[in-house]
């Protein structure tokens, strides 16, 4: 960071405080009083950034801390003051969560998610933000009406959904007798598709933002060079804008995946719980189910964990692979 | 440097403070066993009870001045077992819920939510007195205690649409509805007639509570009154359990109920012919739906009052949380003494847990014969089994029933053998 | 001369062609919202797309408003959204600038925390935050319980940070030689300056909590105290309510509640341009 590069000014020995509301600054003041120079400043960079720790420590860190213990043990909702024995059980809830098959197909469907939603992402994002950048009129009108779904709620859209897509719904009027039987939400080839579909219509306006941002900053004079060379937009595209999107689509994917792992409100309202027959269960759905309706926070709390574990070796892989790539193309 | 080491400190401390605010369940709390005085109460939310509760409290109220009681409505959206067990945590459960699930009380007795009725001098002879020995002892835990009393029943039946019986060439008033093929030909000839579009509509959703709406009530009738898990072990991986699931599945087979979601009641909108409900669905029916009721069928057929069904009642209980546990229990029998029962009765049409009921509110049912049906069957049901993980139990139940039955993806006979040693696992968690 | 004047034009048209479609494909959805909203029988036929006079009326916003009476519902939406945007830029403007301009210890930490939950998913979170909350902060069925997990959006504290670093450092070195402390260095030159990061951080923000379904579906069970998207969820996943057309009543709610988040976006979105957001994703 190149602010504490250029020169510090001294603090005035007595400094023209107006009287400031605002609360960071009063407990500063005798620290800077004191000392000045440059150690006041630290502090003061410390007491901007305070809130925000304490936030992070009591929403994150003592969450997680106490997610791995309740995870190792069998953990009960006591009423305070009641002695209910919480034992110690190891890995007791980790085997029952991966003893169950809903779980394996849980992450399972993830990667169905992935497999539909990225690749029509990269594609419609990528060059849809190519096209739009070209564009002289209407740029804002278009680029907002690619964003609307983005900011409208899931619920709502869900609604939508399901007036769409169940059966006897528009899609089975204009497919008529082509229309899928079982019908598509409680089709189980189907169902993940259609909630597959529907998230990436909903979140394509912003990765369409995402990759504008990144078009808009290649230099002009490489398509005008490129032009120069005779070649045409299409190998434009690919030489030039493709390459240099690549660390967003890296984003994009990493999004995709944390998308898919939090899906829930999909699964719980429109295909009745995860149904068909586990078909579209996520992992939320299921850490709803066993650590809060069935009263097992302790399994829920290890689904959680192995679900982070999960897409950290997604990820992981994601990016060995890409590696693997680099370097094949290097050689 | 003094600072930062001040301030990490302070973070340290902080985080440690949380930590063990999260680790320790803090001491204090219980105690308070006879002293009377003001209590809260939730009682359900739906139209119907939410009138009874006010009259009862406000009856109560006038009589006592010194443990007066204030009743709300439970703070519940979708699932009030949720809520409930959620107030047990924070240690804001009111004194007494009139609407515990008995396949919650597990649960909520691990937590340490519930006080035994037994700690009361005449818990349990008022109990038995009331409701019969023999009925009560199904909701009995498994330590012999009562931490629930049992209140009211919806002892749950075939309800059918006359007008639409009528128009698929029917009997509207008699129908032959008792055995499974007299079943299977009303709903082909309804379903085929175009007259409905489904049969029947119970949800096929995945909670874990749906099957007490379709496959239960109709094993307990087929079984002749087993519930489902009976000592620790699974009863339904046997004929009866085979004939259930064998029906059920038949029905989604021939499209007769629908296999996804319908939003709204598919009953009173007229898209299925009949529905497996109690009479607390009723009130919602009136004036919309012109409709008969019959006991839930069986395979061969059965006279119908040797037919059990499904009980679907709802308990009450005292939370460790009250401090004023003399008052709470003395309202209780209060809110369930004789006169009140009568008024539960009249008001909503739910049938309070008490022997006798044809002739104790004799002169209700003579006024009101559409719910003597239900009175008689209110002596022949069964609840859901008091066992340890009864949620878990029930929603892996739910998994497969779907799975087999619904979508017909595995032979029925596989899955209840598979789902017997399930369960068992599951309650002896 | 003439080909190339051709080939220009057919190229446009494709180009407008493309984003044209992409468009519809994108505002279709909320057109049927719409209108399935308003019919009074529900009509899932082709034709039904276009209303008709016939078919058309606002009984599905009365039953909405009586299964779920909505202005409360609104009420707990906007107190929930509005409170996890005052937090985030009272403690995350203050935040993202120490990150972007000062130097201080544990700073590396914080920085990295914040990169960390960005990409944390929620389910690692939500059974002992659940706990936490209900249990040890005592906050089922209050509005800070909801806000707990959102009150400080990370991705807002990144766009406040990467704003702060875009600045000229001329801005702030004259600000210093004039003797101003860093507190007020942020509050009189930098703050002034920070509208349009304000105004996408907000627009980033208030979607969060507004749209919400999992966590407040969590932690409320009161339905006095529950969000919109909450009950409007638990009406569609009960379907408790009889209604002459539940579809209807659904999308009626759905548009309740999709209005005033498209109305805030389309105000701000002069200033939510792909730049403001790059910025917080360069990195």
């Amino acid at each position: 960071m190149s602010a504490m590069e250029h020169g510090e000014p001294a603090e005035p020995a007595a400094p023209a405080e107006p009287a400031e509301p605002a609360a960071p600054a009063s407990p500063a003041k005798p620290a800077r009083r004191g000392r000045g120079g440059p150690r006041s400043k630290t502090m003061i960079g410390l007491y901007l950034a305070a809130p925000y720790v304490v936030y992070l420590i009591i929403v994150y860190a003592v969450p997680i801390i106490q997610g791995f213990r309740i995870s190792v043990l069998d953990y009960v909702y006591a009423a305070p003051g009641a002695s209910v024995p919480q034992p110690f059980v190891g890995l007791k809830n980790y085997r029952e969560a991966l003893s169950d098959p809903l779980l394996r197909r849980s992450f399972l469907n993830i990667l169905e998610f992935l497999a539909i939603n990225v690749p029509l992402t990269v594609i419609l994002g990528m060059t849809l933000a190519a096209v739009l950048a070209k564009l002289s009129r209407m740029k804002t009108f278009f680029r907002s009406a690619f964003f609307v779904p983005y900011v409208t709620a899931s619920i709502a859209v869900i609604g939508v959904w399901y007036f769409l897509f169940s059966q006897g719904g528009l899609m089975d009027h204009v497919l008529g007798s082509w229309a899928p039987n079982p019908s598509w939400l409680v089709n189980s080839k189907l169902a993940m598709v259609v909630i597959a579909l529907e998230v990436t219509w909903k979140q394509l306006g912003f990765y369409v933002l995402l990759y504008l941002a990144g078009v808009l900053l290649i230099p002009d004079s490489l398509y005008e060079a490129a032009s120069i060379d005779g070649a045409g937009p299409v190998r434009q595209f690919r030489a030039i804008t493709m390459p240099a999107l690549r660390n967003i689509t890296i984003l994009v994917t990493t999004l995709a995946l944390i998308v898919g792992a939090n899906l829930f409100a999909e699964p719980y309202l429109l295909t009745g719980g995860g149904g068909p027959n586990g078909a579209t269960m996520s992992p939320a759905l299921l850490i709803y189910q066993k650590g809060v309706e069935q009263g097992e926070p302790g399994v829920g709390a290890a689904i959680g964990i192995l679900l982070t574990l999960f897409i950290l070796l997604v990820a992981g892989a994601g990016a060995g692979a890409r590696r693997l790539v680099q370097a094949r193309e290097a050689a | 440097m003094a600072r930062m080491r001040t301030f990490t400190a302070a973070l340290t401390a902080l985080t440690c403070t949380a930590l063990t605010l999260a680790g320790c369940s803090s001491g204090g709390g219980g105690g308070g066993q006879a002293r009377s005085g003001p209590i809260k109460i939730w009682y359900s939310n739906n139209a119907q009870e939410v009138s009874w509760g006010k009259a009862t409290v406000a009856l109560w109220n006038k009589a006592h001045p010194s443990e007066q009681v204030s009743g709300e409505q439970i703070p519940a959206g979708s699932s009030s077992e949720e809520v409930i067990t959620a107030a047990i945590a924070a240690g804001n459960a009111p004194c007494l819920v009139f609407n515990g699930s008995p396949s919650a009380i597990s649960g909520w007795v691990k937590q340490g939510g519930l006080v035994p009725l037994n700690d009361f001098p005449d818990g349990v002879s008022y109990i038995q007195g009331r409701t019969g020995a023999t009925v009560a002892s199904e909701y009995k835990s498994s330590d012999g205690k009562y931490y629930q009393l049992p209140w009211k029943s919806n002892p749950v039946m075939i309800f059918y649409n006359k007008d639409m019986f009528k128009a698929a060439g029917l009997d509207p008033d008699h129908p032959a509805l008792s055995t499974y093929a007299d079943f299977e030909a009303a709903a082909q000839k309804l379903v085929g007639s175009g007259v409905a579009q489904y049969a029947i509509a119970p949800a096929p959703t995945n909670e874990f509570y749906q099957n007490w709406y379709d496959y239960y009530p109709l094993y307990i009738a087929q079984s002749g009154g087993q519930p489902l898990v009976a000592n620790g072990k699974a009863t339904f991986d046997d004929a009866a359990g085979q004939a259930v699931a064998d029906f059920w599945a038949g029905v989604y087979a021939k499209n007769q109920a629908p296999k996804e979601k319908y939003n709204g009641d598919a009953f009173v909108d007229k898209k299925a012919a009949m529905a497996i409900v109690g009479p607390w669905a009723i009130a919602t029916y009136a004036g919309k739906v012109n409709w008969g009721a019959v006991p839930v069928p069986t395979s061969t057929g059965m006279p119908a009052d040797q037919i059990h069904t499904f009980a679907d009642s709802k308990t009450v209980s005292v939370f460790t949380a009250c401090k004023n546990r003399q008052s709470a229990w003395d309202f209780l029998k209060f809110a369930t003494d004789q006169a009140n029962d009568g008024t539960l009765l009249s008001m909503t049409g739910q049938m309070p847990l008490r022997t006798d009921l044809p002739t104790t509110y004799a002169s209700y049912f003579s006024a009101n014969p559409e719910y003597t049906l239900f009175a008689q069957q209110a002596s022949r049901t069964v609840e859901v089994p008091n066992v340890a993980n009864g949620v878990t139990m029930w929603q892996d139940f739910r998994n497969g029933y779907l799975k087999s039955v619904v979508f017909g993806q595995q032979p029925t006979s596989q899955w209840l053998h598979s789902a017997a040693s399930t369960v068992v696992s599951d309650i002896g968690k | 001369m003439r080909s190339g004047q051709y080939g220009r034009t057919l190229r446009r048209l494709t180009t407008y062609g493309f984003v044209t479609l992409g468009a519809l494909a994108s505002i279709f959805p909320l057109y049927y919202m719409v209108v399935g909203s308003l019919q009074l029988r529900a009509d899932s036929a082709f034709s039904g797309l276009i209303p008709k006079a016939g078919n058309l009326g606002l009984q599905n916003y009365r039953d909405v408003n009586r299964a779920i009476s909505l202005l409360p519902s609104l009420g707990n939406s906007a107190i929930f959204t509005l409170g996890t945007v005052v937090l985030t830029i009272v403690v995350g403007l203050p935040a993202g600038y120490a990150l972007a301009r000062l130097r201080f210890p544990g700073k590396p930490a914080v920085a990295g925390g914040l990169i960390l939950v960005l990409v944390l998913p929620f389910q690692v979170l939500m059974i002992p935050l659940y706990i936490l909350a209900v249990r040890d902060y005592g906050l089922a069925d209050n509005y800070l319980g909801m806000i707990l997990p959102f009150a400080v959006n990370p991705a807002a504290v990144l766009i406040f940070r990467q704003f702060f670093i875009s600045l000229p450092d001329e801005l702030f070195d004259a600000a210093h030689i004039d003797g101003a402390g860093e507190v007020r260095t942020l509050l009189l030159v930098a703050a002034p300056l920070t509208k349009p990061a304000i105004l996408t951080a907000t627009v980033i923000t208030f979607i969060g909590p507004w749209n919400e379904f999992l966590w407040p579906f969590l932690i409320t069970k009161k339905h006095s105290m529950q969000p919109l998207a909450v009950s409007l969820g638990e009406y569609v996943s009960t379907n408790a309510a009889t209604a002459a057309n539940p579809y209807g009543v659904i999308l009626a709610g759905a548009c309740v509640l999709a209005v005033p988040v498209i109305a805030l976006f389309l105000v701000a979105q002069r200033y939510f341009t792909s730049a403001a957001l790059g910025s917080g994703v360069k990195e």
